[in-house]
């Protein structure tokens, strides 16, 4: 009799496989279920029969056979019935139960794109402290006390002193050059490093200007280091960073830590050179301020300047986001307003 | 900077258009700020296109504040010749007219002066006109004359009443102490010793270099004058400049470095322009006190240090005429060049200098771009930056979005953060807004959720990474601020506000991504937080920071509703680094099945599923994997003050299939401790 159970089973199977329709699967339920003529109804009366020591071992394992035939339909069924008519139907245009995500900054964004493409240029990227000592912001840098370019970065000062690094701080950094001085103070050259942060001016809020903003500094310092390659590596990475044809331009300029100094310029990626507000119809956008390293920087860190030559850059990275996403107000960056942070790809 | 064009062609003859003119000059360091057309002025002198160029100058180029200036740079960058500017000299003899004395040589290196009859009137139109388009409005000739000087030669001077100076004498000398001197601009000022005054017999009558005394100023009455024509001490006019709070046209100039050798020049070139206007007549000749000449600074210029600086040969050919066009004498040798600095090139000290002159004519435009060659490996960045990226993207996924907020806070609400005594103020503040260093991050977090607050937003989620300053000194943190509701909104429903697990969640997770292992106090949190509601985080035996309700009057403070439920936490992120983080080793995974056993237990509502926790790990044996909370009741069924805790107790061995009988042993192990321990039923 259990010979009959397992052969039942796989007769079943073979017509299941074959049945592709709800009159299939009502002609296989009537072959094997059905309550007259069935193959599994007529096996289990006949357990009635058998000897009763084996009375129990085959009602279960008709009964199962049943379970499992009755199953199998079911299955079945589903599929046939899927391409079909649906049941249980949702609204699929209602909105889906998106898990909470946060929003980047903006800043950080660019922060973080630029990161990625001077570390792939082969820089390593460094922090330093935001307040700083007169001697690393200021005097290593070629500005000593009443020097007029101490001017350029009217500076904040804090109200006494604060644990610093080496010397007690005594302000806000203005630049994030100080971290210049500190790195070339304590590694010898080749020297490859970007240093992202946030500096502080004596600038009221408004349009264009806010007390604190970030910058990105750029310094390379080795034996054959050239102005033609802070060209080229300005060059390159404007065309990362903004479009791959980006024009970049350089124009002599002042600043007390490099000789000779140079804006940094792009052609303009609003009108691209065809004259708009935005660049002043002038078809450039200045994005920062480079040079080579002036000898007494090296001088001050005790780099031989005859040996090494070098340079440095430094960008506004309020000032790229808002040529990258066209952010009228600078303010903007500071607000937190959720409306404005959600228009940030994630 | 403004460039009357005209008033350039003076010196140098130019056929470019302004705008031409102005593009050319901005490629070479002098920013076109703008370009504004002038009437002509008078039939002789300008007859071309006209107009006025407003220039940016640099800080270290006082030279450029003239038309002269502008005239080397404009002749170099066209290669046309500069025609020098040679005024008759005066008569030999010193007038007599006059004393000087000058009793500060260390503040004023040199001192000229002349003297002149004058006719005090108008001055022509074509000078007056020029003045005007320079943006200097015209007083009378004498002064217009002086002005005149000041912007051609870039050399200030200044004109004094003769009659006005007590004993005809000009002493330069330190100020006394306690000395006044009322300005031409009508301002009475008090003037200390560390100030350069131009004084005569009696009194102050000028402050050096920044602005004359209204005493002995030109009126038309004057007669005679004093031409002053001087070099002053740099540091020493910036020194009182800013102390007096006074930026003048000349102290603009004597701060960054006039020329040393324009003194007489200007002179001459005064009394000529006097002269020729008709408005006076010099009496003798001019003074000029000079106690120690400034010798001519001289420079090697190496052309392969040229080079190796700008990764670009230059021709000699166009080094010399650069460097000539702009007035350096030159010698050439082997290796370079010996270079003679004028005097007005104040900028020029070293080698450098004078590879940007020949880099900045020759044009920047045709610098090669090449890329600097690897030497090395490139040393790891700063930890704190891979840091700060991940707890950033773990806190993004919970849901949290990035704000920016400002260093430096209001003093008031920095208060509610930090003790009084641990707070930096900034010493020269903008306002009050922004007077202290920061304490916390969190006022910064707090402000952004009113400002959402007050935008139709109720739901807010912030964080921010940032460094905070206290006097104990920097460091990096990271600030979470959560209002609202707890998930967003669906049309299905479900909705529940925020409650202190949200934030603890994310904090275990901060905790997870640094790999470390973190620990909840009840006690030891900021005051600012709840009690009951806050919690101390602990990363091992170092305090990491703090998660919890706001306080009331810290909510209120922020500018919220003081009964709203503000979740904040703050973490010391370099407390929680990861430096001692072990490498991770796989676990494998098990080969034979867990069993699982739920209980439920009634217990005090004051006892910590903390302990609980522990008192079941004691009690079982080490086959118990995991133990998990899955409900907590108190109601119904359950007596005041009791809690029923339904916990999940997973088992499970790494070698043989485990058996009912033998979790049946260890559930009964486990149930009579918790009975022993706390007292706990079982539902």
């Amino acid at each position: 009799m259990t010979d009959d159970i397992a052969r039942l089973r796989t007769d079943f199977r073979q017509e299941l496989a074959r049945a592709s329709s709800e009159v299939d699967l009502q002609a296989l339920r009537d072959k094997y279920l059905g309550r007259k003529n069935g193959a599994v109804t007529a096996l289990m009366k006949s357990v009635a029969s058998a000897p009763v020591e084996l009375k129990p071992m085959l009602g279960k394992l008709a009964n199962e056979l049943k379970q499992e035939l009755e199953a199998e339909l079911a299955e079945k069924k589903t599929l046939v019935d899927a391409s079909k008519a649906p049941v249980g139907a949702v609204d699929i245009t209602l909105p889906g139960r998106t898990p909470p995500i946060g929003h980047r900054h903006p800043l950080t964004i660019v922060r973080e794109q630029i990161e990625s493409i001077f570390t792939r240029m082969g820089y390593q990227v460094l922090e330093g402290p935001e307040v700083e000592d007169e001697y690393h912001n200021f005097e290593a840098l070629n500005m000593p006390a009443e020097h007029p370019a101490r001017d350029m970065q009217d500076t904040l000062y804090l109200d006494g002193e604060m644990p610093g690094l080496g010397r007690p701080a005594t302000l806000l950094r203005t630049h994030t050059s100080p971290m210049q001085i500190r790195y070339m103070e304590s590694h010898q050259p080749p020297v490859r490093i970007i240093v992202p942060g946030k500096v502080y001016r004596r600038d009221d809020l408004d349009l264009t200007h806010t007390p604190m903003f970030q910058q990105v500094e750029g310094l390379v310092v080795g034996e054959r280091i050239t102005m033609a390659d802070l060209k080229g590596t300005l060059t390159a990475f404007a065309r990362e960073l903004f479009e791959p044809d980006t024009k970049v331009q350089i124009r002599p300029s002042f600043f007390p830590y490099t000789e000779p100094s140079a804006e940094v310029f792009i052609g303009c990626v609003f009108c691209h050179g065809a004259g708009c507000p935005i660049c002043k119809r002038t078809g450039w956008l200045e994005i920062g301020g480079s040079g080579m390293v002036h000898p007494s920087v090296f001088e001050s860190v005790g780099y031989d300047p005859e040996r090494y030559t070098g340079f440095a850059f430094g960008m506004g990275i309020e000032r790229i986001a808002i040529l990258k996403y066209g952010v009228d107000d600078i303010r903007l960056f500071y607000e937190n307003d959720l409306r404005f942070l959600e228009q940030f790809p994630l | 900077m403004k460039v009357v064009v005209s008033w350039l062609r003076d010196f140098v003859d130019l056929t470019v258009s302004p705008q031409e003119l102005g593009d050319t000059l901005t490629m070479r360091g002098f920013e076109l700020s703008s370009i504004e057309p002038v009437k002509p002025m008078d039939a002789g002198r300008s007859t071309m296109d006209d107009a006025v160029l407003d220039f940016e100058v640099m800080a270290n180029r006082p030279d450029a504040l003239s038309v002269i200036g502008f005239a080397r740079e404009a002749g170099t960058a066209y290669s046309l010749p500069v025609k020098p500017l040679v005024p008759k000299p005066l008569l030999q003899t010193p007038t007599r007219d006059v004393t000087v004395t000058l009793e500060a040589p260390d503040l004023c290196p040199r001192y000229g002066a002349a003297v002149a009859d004058v006719t005090v009137g108008p001055s022509p139109p074509w000078l007056a006109a020029r003045l005007q388009a320079a943006g200097v409005r015209p007083i009378n000739n004498v002064v217009d004359v002086t002005n005149y000087v000041l912007l051609e030669l870039g050399q200030p001077m200044h004109a004094f009443d003769l009659e006005k100076l007590a004993g005809r004498e000009i002493r330069i000398r330190r100020a006394s102490p306690g000395e006044r001197i009322r300005t031409l601009d009508g301002t009475d000022r008090a003037l200390d010793p560390g100030m350069l005054v131009i004084a005569d017999a009696e009194r102050a009558q000028a402050i050096a270099g920044v602005m004359g005394g209204g005493h002995s100023e030109v009126t038309g009455a004057t007669k005679t004058i004093v031409l002053e024509s001087a070099f002053f001490n740099p540091k020493s006019i910036r020194l009182t400049s800013k102390k007096l709070g006074m930026k003048t046209e000349a102290s603009a100039r004597f701060e960054r470095g006039a020329d040393v050798n324009a003194a007489v020049k200007a002179l001459e070139r005064a009394v000529n322009l006097l002269e020729d206007i008709g408005a006076g007549k010099a009496r003798g000749g001019a003074i000029d006190e000079y106690p120690a000449p400034v010798a001519q600074r001289k420079i090697d210029l190496r052309r392969a240090r040229m080079q190796s600086i700008l990764g670009l040969a230059i021709g000699d050919a166009d080094v010399e005429r650069i460097l000539k066009g702009l007035g350096f004498h030159i010698r050439r040798h082997d290796a370079g060049w010996e270079v003679a600095v004028p005097t007005y090139r104040v900028d020029v000290l070293r080698e450098v200098d004078l590879i940007e002159e020949v880099a900045r004519h020759h044009g920047y435009d045709r610098l090669p771009s090449t890329f600097p060659a690897l030497t090395g490996p490139t040393p790891p960045s700063d930890p704190r930056i891979a840091r700060d990226q991940l707890v950033r993207r773990v806190v993004l996924a919970a849901g949290l979005s990035e704000a920016l907020s400002f260093t430096f806070i209001d003093a008031a609400m920095a208060a509610h953060f930090a003790d009084a005594a641990s707070i930096v103020p900034i010493g020269n503040p903008l306002s009050a807004q922004f007077s202290v260093l920061r304490p916390s991050l969190l006022p910064g977090l707090l402000a952004a959720v009113a400002h959402n607050r007050h935008r139709e937003r109720s739901d807010v989620r912030l964080f921010e990474v940032g460094a905070i300053a206290t006097r104990a000194g920097e460091s990096r943190r990271i600030g979470l601020v959560w209002v609202g509701d707890a998930t967003p909104s669906h049309w299905s429903g479900g909705r529940r506000s925020v409650d202190f697990f949200e934030l603890k969640g994310v904090v275990e997770r901060i905790g997870e991504a640094l790999q470390t292992a973190l620990t909840f106090n009840g006690d030891g949190f900021p005051g600012y937080l709840v009690r009951g509601r806050a919690a101390a985080v602990m990363a091992g035996a170092r305090p990491a920071g703090s998660v919890g309700m706001l306080s009331p009057a810290a909510v209120s403070a922020a500018g919220l509703a003081a009964n709203e439920d503000v979740y904040v936490a703050e973490l010391d992120l370099d407390a929680m680094s990861t430096e001692h983080a072990q490498p991770l080793t796989v676990t494998p995974l098990p080969r034979y099945p867990s069993i699982a056993r739920d209980i439920s237990i009634v217990v005090d509502g004051i006892l910590p599923a903390e302990t609980v926790r522990g008192t079941i790990a004691s009690a079982a044996p080490g086959t118990l994997v995991s133990v998990r909370e899955f409900d907590r009741y108190q109601g119904t069924g359950v007596p005041d003050g009791r809690v029923s805790l339904s916990l999940r107790l997973t088992f499970r061995s790494s070698e043989r299939t485990l058996t009912d009988t033998e979790v049946d042993a260890a559930m009964r192990d486990i149930l009579s401790a918790l009975k022993a321990a706390h007292d706990a039923i079982q539902r």
